[in-house]
């Protein structure tokens, strides 16, 4: 009986490998050409075949040494400055705003909730002209800050996911502090944060990506000052009808490297996805 | 409370007091700030020749700034925020009449006669609207004619597109000829004599007629044709020289096809295609990006002189050399290299039979793809009239 | 209903206030009399320094602001501009020079964030004076108004709301809802191309967008109806499948006895490391007809003609779904494992001891779970999707066009025939006019459905 069980475990163990390593090969797949894309020494944006005539590691140095025309390495620090800032003020917001209205009871928090949700729904390519005159009556156009503004502005918005989160830990918890004198400022900080580290790391991740893959709102608010772009939208300069023949694979190796710090960071955060963080050291 | 006030009257005079001290002396030397829209790929040799403007223009405090707009570009950017957009702009004709329209430029009075007598009639017919010019021609250059293989095809082959698909066919290769683009398609219409025009803002087209609808048939054949291919410039680059045999684009590519080609390497005007029996010439858009001064610009004249001087014979030839872009200028383009350039003279060949792009509005592109995506994926659903006549409508804007 | 007591609640509370506005004043002693004129008086005199400075800086600003735009902005709203770009002949200088103009689109918009700072000062003046109130109360009863020390720590913990919320509120009505309003008023106006700023004026034109722009023209609303339609099942099939295949991935991986789960999860975040344009960029010239996957397939003989993934109508349509899945899947594996492992053991304990298998345990303890959390995600994802620009436009740009629809293809959503509109035509009104039906539209139902869903019902079961 139990070996039967075990058995069968492991058939149905050995299926899900099977299903990961096939999903894996299809989702890889597209990023496997763009890699192999990066290290092609033949130029071209579209070639009949996936892995390369000739190998090279050209593509990843121009990068970083032929910065007239594209200045890669200026472009990777923007973006990585903003989107650090830009993180650490979105998931802020993100999480103090779930915070407030799922553990919270005040008079407003249902409409505001409604509205909040509402307020997405409006496709926004007008606003960004809007966004770009409000900042410049604040005299922050073409900066990098004005950048970090514009991706943490509307992050409360996007409250939904935390907020589901933060409703399944238990009440109790919250209830038994309170007892012992902390406030709620105390609470959210050292109870619900520490118990929420999966959805903060979400919360992180989501805002780190932001500035390193959007290549519209930063071409409204940039304008024509080249040396602040952030690296997609240096990239897409790249692609320009004259230029894409030549610089495709060093556009190629320029995604690669975006992909990298996200990666990273992901990689770091992972730990802190531990399983059963309510269900099994607290019992609701 | 007192101490407050105290501290705040003293504070207000204070600045008032700065502010007295702070009044200019009278400036000797009149300061000029101007700025500076170009491509990426032209801010190296747009610096030199601001830098030579400069020198041949002292008598002026110069503070000349460069921005990073390409042509393509300017109209959105330049809408966007018309105060924060460069004084002088490069932009391409297509752009004209909405910029226009929106009253975005400056139109060239100072010199006018100069610059119209220095440029081919063309070019100066794309920078003008209701007989005025808004525009200093830069280069002649945004057009396509036909690339080819010279170890497919002879001189004699390519003056027909069918004597084309044959050839190409025997050797097991295709003609590439992006139908489903308005910018393309519109070369057999124009060929036969069918007509743009814009009547109060609105694309009229003559499409639908018995002519139009000729065309429609010719192309149906072309695109039914095996040899026929088509995709983007990316497809075309792919393949030149190994699965293609000849491929219609631009100048722009011309580097990057004469190092594939090699020796093989030649470029001619369209060829003839047959409309109803009868053999007649493929027509074309002749494109032109010209400079424009900004209506909102502080130092109108000062922005003009400027324009003018990056759009002068020497600066053209200087284009020419640095990047390969063909003169609007009349000597710059008789110019002993720009003759010998193979795509600059094929685009000349092709010249006769190109008509400018300014009267074509926003609205042509998108049913001109969709009725060359129909024929392309042989989709004959719908009778070559009814495509035509939902073209027509649609261009229109109705 | 729900929205309609809302609503009443709200103008009853206004009311109060304003009945409240005047009896605090005719009960105010001099004190409070002069803070409805001198914002701050009343927390200023009776200790709370702090708080009355700042109420006093914010009665300056605003007068300033009012007095240099903020006036002359609002009265712009009236007319959107009346002085016209003008071109004057100078013999002297031999140029036409331009007269700059009043330009319509920016008074637009600061007229109407002129309103939201006045909103915004009428709201601080009145807990300013209302403060002042309650402060004369506190002391008539004998005790001390809150120092700030003490005011703080109120603010950490009764009001820990206002505290959490402001900068939010703030920052959401500077970049959301001042543009957002400035959007919808544009609808009510003529600017198009033939009203361009800066040469020209546009101005209001009424409900005129509303019956001209569809109902007026057969071709376009049936476009309009027909990428509704389109936009609709794409929506559902793009958040649905996304979710299942999502959630069904979190769950192998995090299954017990799954070896590298770290691994696992980081190969499909690679896959949202690359930015979208990237990879779409890449999918597009792998589904080509002449592109990478076809010839691959036509040389080894597994077709003999290419398969048009994305020039055929419907094999685009499935193409774009799929593709979806591909961008997708990763992320909502990513939310579905955070909330997987928070599910209480013990729930599956009792269901196993009840000799549940895998399957119903999936289905009666994973799922209603997992949709009680998730609701509102998947509602916020079911109108992402239909607003969903960046997928369709960079993949297939609407195609293929088609001659059956008013400058629109196949694949196009609503929002990406809008955005097509504008660039072709620049007929920013009418584009406005139909978010506002698409807005209307997706509004309308997750309201409904937010407000019914279990998780905002019984929000507190679960705590």
């Amino acid at each position: 009986m139990m070996k039967s069980m075990k058995a069968r475990a492991k058939a149905g163990n050995a299926l899900i490998y099977a299903i990961l390593s096939g999903l894996s090969f299809i989702w890889l797949l597209p990023i496997v050409w763009l890699i192999m894309s990066s290290f092609r020494k033949e130029p071209g944006a579209y070639t009949a075949y996936i892995i390369p005539k000739e190998f090279t590691l050209d593509n990843y140095t121009r990068l970083f040494t032929e910065t007239t025309l594209f200045n890669y390495p200026r472009w990777f620090m923007n973006t990585l400055i903003v989107a650090i800032f830009s993180c650490i003020i979105s998931t802020v917001i993100v999480l103090l705003t779930s915070y407030a209205l799922s553990r919270l009871r005040f008079k407003m928090r249902k409409p505001m909730m409604n509205i909040a949700l509402v307020l997405g729904m409006f496709p926004g390519f007008m606003s960004m002209i809007a966004i770009y005159h409000i900042l410049k009556a604040f005299g922050l156009t073409q900066s990098l800050f004005a950048l970090v503004l514009v991706y943490s502005g509307g992050a409360a918005l996007g409250y939904y996911i935390s907020k589901g989160f933060f409703d399944t830990i238990p009440k109790a918890i919250d209830e038994s502090a309170m007892l012992d004198g902390a406030s709620k400022n105390t609470i959210f900080w050292k109870i619900t944060l520490p118990l929420s580290k999966p959805i903060v790391v979400y919360t992180i991740l989501m805002a780190f990506i932001g500035p390193w893959v959007d290549f519209i709102f930063v071409s409204v608010i940039m304008k024509d000052n080249y040396q602040n772009y952030t690296v997609a939208l240096g990239l897409f300069q790249m692609l320009s009808r004259e230029n894409i023949y030549q610089y495709f694979t060093r556009f190629a190796a320029g995604a690669v490297l975006i992909a990298i710090p996200i990666t990273i960071l992901f990689i770091y955060m992972q730990k802190y996805y531990v399983s059963g963080i309510t269900g099994g050291s607290v019992k609701g | 409370m007192k101490k407050l006030l105290i501290l705040l009257a003293t504070l207000l005079l204070a600045t008032s007091l700065v502010a007295c001290k702070a009044e200019e002396p009278v400036a000797e030397v009149k300061d000029v700030t101007l700025k500076v829209w170009g491509s990426q790929d032209d801010q190296a040799m747009l610096g030199e020749m601001v830098e030579a403007f400069k020198a041949a223009n002292t008598g002026v405090n110069w503070t000349i700034e460069l921005g990073v707009v390409g042509e393509p570009d300017a109209r959105t950017k330049y809408l966007e925020d018309p105060e924060a957009a460069a004084d002088v702009f490069a932009y391409p004709n297509d752009q004209v009449m909405d910029l226009v329209n929106a009253g975005a430029l400056y139109e060239v009075t100072i010199n006018k006669d100069a610059i119209v007598a220095a440029n081919i009639q063309s070019a100066v017919d794309a920078a003008t609207v209701d007989g005025k010019l808004y525009g200093y021609p830069m280069t002649a250059d945004n057009g396509y004619f036909m690339y080819y293989d010279k170890s497919v095809y002879s001189e004699e082959d390519v003056k027909s597109l069918d004597k084309m698909l044959e050839v190409a066919q025997a050797a097991g290769k295709k003609v590439f000829f992006d139908v489903s683009n308005g910018w393309y398609i519109a070369s057999f219409f124009i060929g036969a004599g069918n007509t743009f025009s814009m009547v109060d803002g609105k694309q009229v087209l003559d499409f639908n007629n018995e002519t139009g609808v000729k065309v429609g048939e010719a192309i149906k054949a072309f695109t039914a044709h095996p040899a026929f291919l088509t995709g983007d410039d990316n497809i075309f680059k792919a393949g030149m020289g190994t699965t293609i045999a000849a491929g219609v684009s631009g100048t722009w590519n011309a580097g990057d096809i004469s190092t594939i080609l090699g020796a093989n390497y030649a470029a001619t005007k369209l060829p003839e295609y047959t409309l109803g029996g009868v053999a007649t010439q493929l027509g074309s858009f002749a494109g032109f990006k010209l400079m424009g001064v900004n209506s909102l610009t502080a130092f109108p004249e000062e922005a003009m002189a400027l324009a003018e001087f990056l759009t002068n014979e020497a600066n053209q030839i200087k284009r020419f050399e640095t990047r390969k872009l063909g003169p609007s200028n009349k000597n710059a383009a008789q110019n002993e290299a720009v003759l010998a350039d193979v795509a600059l003279s094929a685009l000349a060949q092709q010249a006769p039979f190109a008509i400018s792009q300014n009267s074509v509005a926003g609205t042509y592109w998108g049913p001109a793809e969709a009725f060359g995506l129909a024929l392309e994926n042989k989709d004959y659903t719908m009778s070559i009239q009814a495509m035509l006549d939902a073209l027509v409508s649609q261009a229109a804007g109705e | 209903m729900k929205g309609g007591t809302q609503m009443t609640n709200g103008l009853k509370a206004f009311g109060k206030r304003i009945g409240l506005f005047f009896t605090h004043f005719s009960q105010g002693d001099i004190i409070t009399k002069a803070s409805y004129f001198v914002m701050g008086l009343g927390q200023f005199l009776r200790g709370q320094w702090v708080k009355g400075a700042a109420y006093l800086g914010v009665q300056l600003i605003f007068i300033y602001y009012m007095l240099v735009s903020g006036i002359s902005s609002i009265l712009g709203l009236r007319t959107l501009g009346t002085k016209l770009q003008e071109r004057v002949w100078s013999e002297e200088r031999g140029i036409f020079v331009v007269q700059a103009g009043d330009n319509s689109m920016l008074m637009l918009l600061f007229g109407v964030a002129a309103i939201f700072v006045v909103l915004a000062f009428v709201m601080v003046y009145w807990m300013s004076v209302s403060g002042s109130y309650q402060n004369q109360m506190t002391l008539e009863a004998g005790k001390k108004p809150l120092n700030f020390r003490q005011e703080i720590d109120v603010y950490l913990n009764e009001k820990y709301h206002i505290t959490v919320l402001t900068l939010p509120v703030f920052l959401t009505f500077l970049f959301t809802i001042v543009p957002l309003v400035f959007m919808i008023l544009l609808a009510f106006t003529n600017f198009d191309r033939f009203h361009q700023p800066p040469g020209n004026l546009f101005t209001w034109v009424g409900f005129e967008n509303f019956t001209a722009a569809l109902w007026k023209d057969p071709l376009k609303s049936k476009t309009f109806i027909d990428l509704l339609i389109w936009t609709l099942i794409w929506a559902v099939f793009a958040t649905v499948l996304n979710y299942i295949f999502g959630m069904v991935l979190a769950i192998m991986i995090n299954k017990k006895g799954i070896k590298l789960k770290k691994f696992w999860r980081t190969i499909f975040v690679i896959t949202i490391a690359v930015p979208q344009f990237v990879s779409l960029m890449l999918m597009s010239q792998l589904l080509a007809d002449q592109g990478t996957l076809n010839v691959i397939l036509q040389e080894m003989n597994l077709i003999d003609k290419f398969l048009p993934f994305l020039s055929d109508p419907t094999m685009a349509k499935i193409t774009v779904i799929v593709v979806n899945l591909w961008v997708g899947v990763p992320y909502s594996m990513l939310i579905t494992s955070g909330i997987l492992m928070n599910i209480p053991t013990d729930l599956y304990e009792s269901a196993k001891i009840d000799g549940a298998n895998a399957w119903v345990q999936f289905w009666k303890i994973t799922l209603p779970y997992m949709l009680f959390v998730t609701g509102p995600y998947l509602i916020t994802q079911f109108i992402g999707n239909i607003n969903n620009f960046n997928v369709i436009y960079l993949l297939t740009r609407g195609g293929p066009l088609s001659l059956e629809y008013f400058q629109a293809g196949k694949t196009d959503l609503l929002v990406t025939w809008l955005y097509k509109l504008t660039v072709n035509e620049q007929n920013y009104s009418l584009a406005s006019t139909i978010g506002i039906f698409i807005f209307m539209l997706s509004a309308f139902f997750s309201l409904i459905v937010f407000n019914k869903t279990a998780s905002t019902q019984k929000e507190d079961d679960f705590q």
